[in-house]
């Protein structure tokens, strides 16, 4: 390390200690200016450490901490961005609060939750073993602009890493798609046909068209939005066998999964600590990043039964008598697939929507438009009372007014102190679905209520 | 009395909850007990437009583009010109606004040829314009104060004999820098607002359908609706904008 680095280094952790001195997360903003000293610091740091980078429209947090205990329970000594900082400055920060002075990493692995746009700042850096890419839907799209786009600049950060494996979504011709144009290894995960019931093509796919020759993709089945076993009938680009396949998804329950699966051909059965379709694309995905990184299958296996969840992404809260979960939404797709869980469940219960429009929400709330809103209309007699909440309360109100929800049976409420005092005696099931910042202030009043970990403990 | 209203290349262009407007026609017709069928018309439908009241065309990406300009040529593109002339209500958003237009030239001069229907072209910029917007509609089209959402780095320029749609109060609107957005050219609509458009401006749409049964049955009494619900999503924008 020279005079620079070590300089950067003291900076960060001084600006880390500080900042939680007065009660804030830190998790960026040292990063920050440790880069601002020592620009390619994150790459001294992370010479000697074996990485996983997850990065992906949806799934990343869920993924990470699937990973991390597959980790765990195979005993390696590994560092997590978990609070939720996923650019360059935040994953700067976690590297240096597990190094010395002097820049001698503490541990030997990592597991990395890296934004889709800061994917091509983050990986010549960290030159990963191995980078998952969960998914690819329209996201953001004030952000992140086209599909298309976040595509490409997963594959120029990609581009810099050509020794690192790379773990597809076999069911997604976008994310496998990358294998196309890359020299890197490359291994495929996801849902066989039969695994569930074919759906019918979706309303709105965020990938009609071949991404090599635009022809119109024909499908064996549809697991949801454009996943699931497309082929081109013009020039032959089709799903890819996955290497790591679900089989069989045996049962789903209200707060988790039994899935068959085979890896590598061995089949086996697991059980994932987390409830929904999607989570059982991330298992899969995350027991195909874990065991390349190293993890044995037992090992990797066990994790999904016993891992925990991010906060937000189908946390479980106890409020009173009520079973509270707090399912976060960002986009349509993993919109959609929150909605079918809600479909898929028995009591009655309270729907809370809390709509915020700021920078890491994504300013344009039209996305909403594009969710099937309308489903909730054939569970609308366990629905005990819709609210709405956020700074875009309202339009969330007219949106489901259109689903076919009257007017008079949504309550607007933006107060969350009020909204979760008001839940507390009914003892009524509650579901809350929070964008990133709602969730974010929502929770920090659950946790009063309840209480949990601060973010920054994950 | 009934509309018949066209959704076109629904499959492509259908970014930005878009579709939205189409439930907010076709739910403003329901609930005053008129009648409105919705036809989806995705590429390389060989359904003629003839008979429609209404069409709309969204925004997309650009990845189809190509494809799209394609079927656009195969002779949709001159079916699109026949209904506006006999007067069709056109609401064209975006992408599908520039392509009533004659060209698309990008930043680095290659162009693109469109439909020609609106006399207006349009210039990529560097520099995205994205964002929160609101402007008020001309006489002609209603007067209303619309609030969307922009996203575009297309400057459109409207030529001297076109009628924008409105006066933008704040963001950017067809160039950013002449206060036009959109354009109004018979019965054709266009607009850069996204949000979806028509269920936060409920007196915008209702122009279009009283626009759409006038033209077909020559009397448009429209039923006053409960728009409780609307009126408050459109005005807290209006505020904060």
């Amino acid at each position: 390390m020279n005079l620079k680095a070590i300089l950067a280094i003291l900076l960060c952790k001084l600006l880390r200690a500080l900042a939680r001195m007065l009660h804030r997360g830190g998790t960026a903003m040292p990063g920050r200016w440790a880069l601002k000293l020592c620009p390619d610091l994150l790459a001294r740091l992370s010479k000697n450490v074996r990485s996983v980078v997850i990065t992906g429209t949806n799934g990343k947090t869920t993924s990470a901490r699937m990973v991390e205990q597959a980790f765990r329970e195979q005993g390696f000594s590994y560092l997590a961005n978990r609070s939720g900082a996923n650019l360059l400055s935040g994953i700067t920060t976690e590297f240096v609060m597990n190094c010395t002075l002097s820049g001698r990493m503490r541990r030997e692995y990592a597991v990395i939750e890296c934004d889709e746009a800061a994917a091509v700042r983050v990986l010549p850096q960290l030159k990963p073993k191995v980078v998952v890419v969960t998914n690819l839907f329209r996201d953001q799209l004030d952000r992140f602009g086209e599909v298309t786009h976040t595509l490409g600049n997963i594959r120029a950060a990609l581009e810099t890493v050509p020794e690192a494996t790379v773990c597809l979504n076999a069911d997604c011709s976008l994310c496998s798609s990358l294998a196309l144009a890359l020299p890197n290894r490359a291994v495929y995960f996801g849902l066989d046909k039969g695994a569930v019931p074919s759906r019918a093509k979706a309303r709105l796919s965020d990938a009609t068209h071949c991404i090599r020759c635009k022809t119109e993709y024909e499908y064996d089945y549809v697991s949801y939005g454009h996943l699931g076993g497309f082929h081109c009938p013009k020039c032959g680009y089709a799903r890819h066998a996955a290497d790591y396949a679900v089989t069989d998804v045996i049962e789903q329950r209200s707060a988790g999964t039994t899935a068959a699966v085979s890896i590598r051909g061995e089949r086996r059965v697991i059980e994932i600590n987390l409830p929904a379709l999607y989570n059982v694309y991330n298992a899969v995905g995350a027991l195909a990043a874990a065991m390349e990184m190293g993890v044995g299958a037992d090992e990797a296996v066990r994790a999904l039964a016993v891992f925990k969840g991010g906060f937000g992404r189908m946390e479980a809260f106890q409020l009173g008598k009520a079973d509270v979960r707090m399912m976060l939404v960002k986009n349509p797709a993993g919109c959609n697939q929150v909605i079918d869980y809600l479909e898929n469940l028995r009591n009655q219960f309270v729907l809370a929507i809390c709509l915020n429009d700021r920078g890491a929400d994504g300013t344009d709330v039209s996305w909403i438009w594009d969710a099937e809103f309308e489903r909730l209309n054939t569970i609308a007699g366990r629905i005990e009372k819709v609210i709405v909440s956020g700074d875009r309360a309202q339009d969330m109100r007219v949106r489901l007014k259109y689903a076919g929800i009257p007017d008079e049976n949504i309550t607007v409420e933006r107060d969350y102190e009020k909204l979760v005092s008001s839940l507390e005696p009914l003892a009524t099931d509650v579901c809350f679905m929070p964008t990133y910042t709602a969730m974010l202030e929502l929770r920090e009043v659950m946790i009063r209520h309840c209480g949990g970990a601060d973010f920054w403990e994950g | 009395m009934e509309l018949k209203i066209c959704h076109l290349y629904p499959d492509v262009l259908n970014l930005y909850g878009d579709g939205g407007n189409i439930m907010c026609i076709q739910k403003r017709l329901i609930w005053r007990g008129l009648g409105a069928e919705v036809v989806r018309l995705p590429l390389g439908s060989k359904t003629s437009l003839a008979g429609f009241d209404i069409v709309f065309i969204g925004g997309g990406q650009d990845f189809e583009q190509q494809v799209l300009l394609e079927d656009l040529h195969r002779g949709r593109a001159d079916e699109i010109r026949a209904a506006a002339n006999d007067g069709v209500v056109f609401l064209t958003i975006c992408g599908g606004y520039q392509m009533m237009g004659h060209y698309y030239e990008t930043f680095d001069g290659k162009r693109c040829d469109f439909i020609g229907l609106l006399d207006l072209c349009t210039l990529g910029a560097k520099q995205r314009m994205i964002g929160n917007y609101k402007f008020r509609c001309t006489e002609s089209a209603g007067g209303s104060v619309v609030v969307g959402f922009e996203n575009h780095s297309g400057r459109t320029m409207l030529a001297p004999g076109l009628e924008p749609l409105g006066t933008v109060l704040a963001g950017f609107g067809n160039n950013g820098e002449d206060k036009t957005e959109g354009a109004h050219w018979k019965n054709v609509f266009g607009t850069y607002s996204h949000g979806p458009m028509l269920p936060k401006n409920p007196q915008f749409c209702d122009v279009l359908l009283a626009t759409a049964l006038e033209r077909k049955y020559g009397r448009a009494a429209l039923e006053p609706l409960d728009d409780a619900a609307e009126s408050a999503a459109h005005d807290e924008m209006c505020f904060k904008i």
